[in-house]
Order: structure tokens, then sequence, then C-alpha cells
């Protein structure tokens, strides 16, 4: 009956069905992405660079080529033109000349030696969440943190995954003493207090973003790792991987062709918490000042010296709120996602 | 355990040793800075330019190296600082100037002791002639040029952890363990209350949502879990404060502090003491429990939703249980089996893991000390708190086996 075999389908295709009934998470899925896909035009949307300049019937894109220095526009200014002004300035003389600023014309690194910048300006039309300590632009900041938050929790928890399916998978598939050994190894390792490690390499040699996120990864593999390892020892001794053997396949194809895929429910179910937790501790490490090196914009940072200046309310409340509404997101995300693929029913006799 | 434990210890030991910045460079840096700022001319000027430590006298030098254990490889220093080395103490440098076999050297108190170059090695004898039982000596390689034979004279001891010696501290002088104590309490002190409290108020509110699956109850205290779960405790703390720590709006609870400064705290009356601490300890308190709030009610809430739907229970019930019975002594018994298992890890975690709140509201505790130390590089009291904290969470591992036992009659050990 070919009718019926269209109308039968795969297991992944049903989850995604059932996940895009809860909406919540479905949603925030969708908003996360579209968020996330939009912050890596950041530079065209949260700028101080102006996105296209007419000077004098030249055309010029100031944010892909970057410096102009204010004499090249014929601004009387020391350094970098200052888009903002000169577009009041021709508006004002009515001239010829015209500039496009992104929608947001802040830059995140941005300070007070830029002319018209002031220190812990309080939300307004034009900063909307304020400035900061040196007269950054909280709001500009916010944003291009959400990508490199992001950014860092998907590496390192692909990471994580690959080096804990990796060591995970083959200590629950070998078993014997390489399971052993990485036991012991992984119970010494994980006794340690990790982020003290951390700090302590951190402070030895200044991170940047993908050292930091070596890091990290070295000392955060465990839990995968442990999940892995019982994930593959429950499977290994199913039917059809005696079946897949028999047939003589090698051992390296069993567990990765074969076992994997029937290991995909906690690997894809943990993912979204996975994030959850590398974006939490990036903040941590940046606000005890061992993550990215400054001026990176980082909502850690920006909550530390939100916390030096305690009755400047906006540096406080900005990053702790961003990061609650990108950490809310993903919570329900993985909430819809485990529920899709893992549900769990409940019979109550009363 | 104790094979953990020595593994650990190895593990932050060499990796403290390996790290460049070290105490000792560090000394250098400060001296050498010292000496640029005050223009005092000890090596000149490309000297201390191209790094060269010849600012310092060489035996100032080895003196700093002896001083911070440098003078030694490092499985050497690991088992000295273990204490199952001999750690020498009370240091004195003795010169053979060339020719001379045998010098008398003071040792304190005005006993002299002869020391006596006899081929490769450096005998002591007391003043009687024979070979002393406690003063023992060594030829120092590095010092020692053709003509002149340096040896230091010395005593030995066992002190190390293992005998409760944590050395030390190079920042606050004083022994490792005096600087931790009152920090330890501290810290101790809001641990257990948010452990506490998040139990008392977990357990109840997971078995409520458990038993009105569905219900606004549930929906309503799900939605407060989320926000728990996606806000981390020094977060929260951090917008606890500017809310009610006078900033912008409320000014009802302080900015920080463990409790009000001794000279303030001694005046109050015995039930002011505890408003006052009660004062300081509410907000950190919040922030501290948040961080296991949101797990601990889940898991006890799935738990027992997923003990309920079991066959013991409509069996239970067939027998004609009521309903009370069946729920508080049948299912909740093998609901709280995983929260008592997890009770180390939690403990764990309450004690060492929360000097981001302890920054957020500069409360000088266990893990503050920690983080400060690791920036001075106070190696005695790093290693120290590194120690400290592998051994509450191995103890607390045992503690979580202990509560499972007990909690689940099934589980024995023998």
């Amino acid at each position: 009956m070919p009718e019926q075999q269209e109308i039968s389908l795969s297991i992944l295709k049903k989850r995604w069905l059932k996940f895009k009934t809860l909406r919540r998470g479905y949603y925030s899925f969708i908003l996360l992405i579209i968020l996330y896909g939009l912050s890596w035009f950041l530079p065209l949307l949260i700028n101080n660079r102006a996105l296209v300049v007419k000077y004098n019937d030249e055309i010029y894109f100031p944010v892909i080529s970057g410096y102009h220095a204010g004499s090249f526009f014929g601004q009387d200014v020391p350094g970098e033109t200052i888009y903002r002004e000169l577009k009041a300035t021709w508006k004002a003389e009515d001239s010829d000349n015209w500039l496009i600023m992104p929608p947001y014309p802040y830059s995140p690194y941005e300070d007070i030696t830029v002319q018209g910048n002031k220190m812990y300006e309080a939300p307004s039309k034009t900063h909307w969440l304020g400035t900061d300590n040196t007269g950054r632009d909280v709001f500009s900041r916010l944003c291009y943190a959400f990508n490199i938050s992001i950014s860092f929790a998907l590496v390192l928890s692909t990471l994580n995954y690959i080096l804990g399916v990796l060591i995970g998978g083959s200590m629950g598939y070998l078993g014997g003493k390489f399971d052993l050994i990485f036991q012991r190894i992984i119970e010494i390792w994980s006794s340690l207090p990790m982020l003290f490690v951390i700090i302590i390499i951190s402070s030895i040699i200044r991170p940047s973003f993908f050292l930091l996120i070596f890091i990290y990864t070295i000392v955060n593999w465990i839990g995968m790792t442990y999940l892995m390892r019982a994930e593959f020892y429950r499977e290994k001794s199913k039917d059809y991987v005696a079946a897949a053997l028999s047939m003589g396949q090698s051992n390296f194809k069993v567990m990765f062709k074969h076992i994997l895929p029937n290991s995909l429910v906690p690997i894809i179910t943990y993912f979204p918490f996975s994030i959850v937790g590398g974006i939490s501790a990036l903040v941590g490490l940046d606000y005890l000042g061992f993550g990215m090196p400054p001026p990176t914009p980082s909502w850690g940072q920006m909550l530390d010296v939100g916390l030096q200046n305690i009755s400047k309310y906006w540096m406080v409340m900005a990053p702790v709120g961003a990061q609650f509404i990108t950490l809310i997101m993903v919570v329900f995300i993985g909430e819809a996602v485990r529920e899709a693929f893992d549900p769990k029913v409940y019979s109550r006799l009363r | 355990m104790i094979p953990t434990f020595l593994g650990s210890t190895i593990l932050i030991f060499v990796i403290l040793q390996m790290a460049p910045g070290g105490p000792l460079e560090r000394t250098i840096q400060q001296l050498q800075a010292g000496a640029l700022q005050q223009g005092e001319s000890v090596g000149s000027v490309g000297d201390i330019m191209s790094g060269g430590s010849s600012v310092l006298p060489e035996s100032a030098m080895r003196e700093l190296k002896r001083f911070y254990g440098f003078d030694k490889p490092v499985y050497q220093r690991y088992l000295i600082w273990l204490g199952i080395w001999p750690r020498e103490i009370r240091h004195r440098e003795v010169e053979f100037k060339e020719g001379l076999t045998e010098v008398q050297k003071n040792v304190g108190r005005g006993v002299y002791m002869t020391l006596k170059l006899e081929g490769d090695q450096v005998n002591v004898y007391d003043s009687d002639g024979q070979i002393s039982p406690e003063w023992k000596a060594s030829i120092d390689p590095e010092g020692s040029k053709e003509n002149l034979v340096l040896a230091t004279i010395f005593q030995t001891e066992f002190s190390g952890i293992l005998t409760g010696n944590l050395g030390t501290s190079y920042t606050y002088d004083q022994p490792v363990t005096e600087v931790m104590a009152p920090r330890f309490k501290i810290s101790m002190f809001f641990g257990l209350t948010g452990m506490f409290l998040s139990y008392i108020v977990c357990i109840p509110l997971g078995i409520r949502k458990a038993l009105n699956h569905g219900s606004a109850f549930d929906f309503l205290s799900s939605v407060t879990i989320f926000v728990a779960y996606s806000i981390p405790g020094f977060a929260l703390g951090g917008v606890l404060l500017v809310l009610f720590g006078g900033g912008s709006f409320w000014d009802v609870f302080p900015l920080g502090g463990f409790r009000s400064p001794s000279d303030v705290w001694d005046t109050l009356s015995w039930w002011g003491q505890v408003k006052d601490q009660l004062w300081h300890a509410i907000l950190p308190i919040i922030a501290w429990s948040i961080g296991s709030f949101a797990g601990l009610t889940v898991l006890m809430k799935n738990s027992l939703l997923e003990n309920i739907s079991q066959d013991y229970i409509r069996t239970a019930f067939a027998k004609g249980l009521h309903e009370k019975r069946v729920i508080w002594v049948h299912a909740i018994r093998n609901s709280v089996i995983p929260i008592a298992s997890g009770i180390g890890g939690i403990i764990g975690v309450v004690i060492a893991g929360s000097y981001l709140i302890e920054k957020v509201f500069n409360i000088d505790g266990f893990g503050k000390m920690g983080f400060q130390a690791i920036l001075d590089r106070d190696y005695p009291i790093t290693l120290g708190f590194l120690v400290i904290v592998v051994v509450i969470r191995l103890v607390a591992n045992i503690l979580s086996d202990i509560a499972l036992a007990t909690v689940d009659p099934r589980i024995r050990f023998k």
C-alpha cells in the first residue's frame, strides 16, 4: 500500500511535529534562532559608523571600509569622523551630502574619548539602557555580548559533546582497562573545584575566545562523558550490536553508525541545558575578570562594573535581564525538547 | 578515596608549581621595581632592562628561593608539603674558605657546632665530637665556587598537611589554618542555612506539585522554578542589592558584609546581634539557596510522580490502604532516594562553590579567601584551600552514600 508508506513518519519527524505543538518552547526556539542570526549582522544594526555616506558625489561604506578621519568628510574633529554629528550638520546645512546611520548609532567600544559621550547616563531615548562607567552604550554592549555568549556556549557544548562521545563512548563500548583508567582520571579530575582550576590557568595566560573555550573544555568534558559512557554501555549489549558485529562491522562503525544514532535522545535533550551551563559559566568567569579579554563586551564584565556602581540600577539590571531572558528561552526550548524526545506519561490512580 | 586525594593534590601541586609568575618571581619583580623607584643603582640599568636578576645579590636570591621552597625538585616539595619528607628548618649558611675543612658555627643559644668538610659531604659534630643527631648540613651546589664551598646547616622536621600544618600564608603572615578558620565558619553559616532552607522549601513544594500535577498551583510554581533556574545566584544577588540595598530603589538591607563592623557589633545586645545578623544574612541566603531550589524541587516532583505511577502504589491502594498512608509512607519513602543521594553534591557546592556570591555581597568568606589567594599567588593558602575543598567533596560523597543507605533499605554496605 503506497499511500500508507507516505503517511508513516520517521521518528525524528514525529518528534519534530510534537516539538512544534509545544508552543512555549517552539516560539522560544524560533525567536532565539532569529535573534542569534541577526546578531551576526550587528555591525549593520548597532554601530557608530555610517552604513552609506555620499560625500562630494562619491559613495562610501564606512561600516565595511573602516576608519575614515574626520577631515576626510570635512568634519573638524580629531581622529575618526563622528557620523552622528556629521549627519546633523549636513541636515542643518541642507547640503547635497547625506549619510545613513545604522538603526542604533552607538558602538560597544565607543567611550568618553569620543566627543559628546558621557559617563553614567540614565536610560533615555538616545541611550536605551544608559551608558556605563566609561561612557559606552549599555544596550549596544548587551547585544554584542549576546552574540559572544551564545557562540561561546555553542562551540563549548559542541566540543564537549565530541569529547564526551569519543571518550565516554569508548569507555562504555570497550570497557576493560581503558574504562578503568579513565574512570580513575575522571574521579580525580572531578574532585577538583573546576572554576578555580580555570582561574588558576587564566591568571597565567590571558585567554582569548578560543583559548577560553579550550580551557573550559579541558575541565568540563566529564559530565557528557559519563552520560555517554552509560548510554554506550547499555546499548552495547543489545541484539542489533551483536548483529552488526557478526556481519563483520568494525568497532568504529558499530560505535558511530549503529550505537550513536540510537543514543541521540540523551544527546539532544541535554544540549539546551549544556548551553545554559556554558552561558552561565562565561558570565561567572567574566564577572571575576578571568573571561574574555577587555574590552570585549560581556554580561559578566558589565555586571561587575554595575555592582561597583550600585546606584546606577541600569548597569546591573541590563546584563542580568539580558542573561535571564536568554537563559529562560533556552530553558523553555530544553523543556520542550525533552517533552518531545523523551515524553513521560504519568498515570495516577487517584 | 586516598588515591583520589593523592591524585588531586599532585595535580593541584604540579599546576601551581609549573605556573609562571609564582610568588618567587613576583617578589623579585617587586624588589626590582622598588630598587628602580628609589633610584638605587644596585645593578646597572641595562641589567634590569634585560630582566636579569642581578639586581638582587646572589645570597638574597638563595634566601628567597629557600623561603619559597624552590630550592628543591617538585616531587620533594610535594612530599615535604604532605609531611612525609623532612622539612628543613632554621637554616644557617656556612662558608668554607679555600683550604679550610673545618668551621665552627653558632646555632643559637651559644651552642656551637663543628662542621667538617669530608669529601663530597659536610658532617656536623657537636661539642663532644659526636655526629649531631639534630643538625644536618649539605653543600649548596649553586652558591659554591672554585675556591669557596658554601654549605647550609639546618634541622629537619616532618610537618605537612598530614600533620595538620598547612604552612604560613605569604600575604597574611599567619598560619594558614588561622587564616582559614573564621572564614570557613562564615561560609559554613551561609552554606548550611541556605541548604537547610532549600530542603525545607523544596521537598514539600515538590511533593505538593506532584500531588497536584497539572493544576494552577503546579503551573504557577513551575514558572517560579523556570525563573530560578535561569538566573544564577550571584546575578540574583546583584539584582537584590540594587533593589533593596539602597542604591536606586528601597533602602532595606545593607550592601554587604557578614555582620556589622565589630565596633558596632560589640555594643549590641544579644537580641540586637541576632537581628543584625539576620538583617545582613537575608539577601545572601536567598542568593545562596536559589541555586539548588529549581533542581531540588523538580527532582522531588518527578521522582514522586514516577513512583506514584508504579504498580506497588496500585497494590497499596488495592489493599485498601488510606490514600494518606499510600503517599506519605509508601511513595514518599521511595521518592526521597534520589534527593538523599544528591545531598553530598549539594554540600560540596554550597561550601566551596559560593565565592561568586561572597564577592557580590562582599562577605569575607572561605571562597573569597581562596580566590584572593590565587590572585596574590599565596600558594600555602591556595593549596590549603584546594585541599580542603577536595576533602569536603570526598567526605560529601561518603555522606551521600550513608544518606542513601539510610533512606533506601535495599542498599547495604558490607
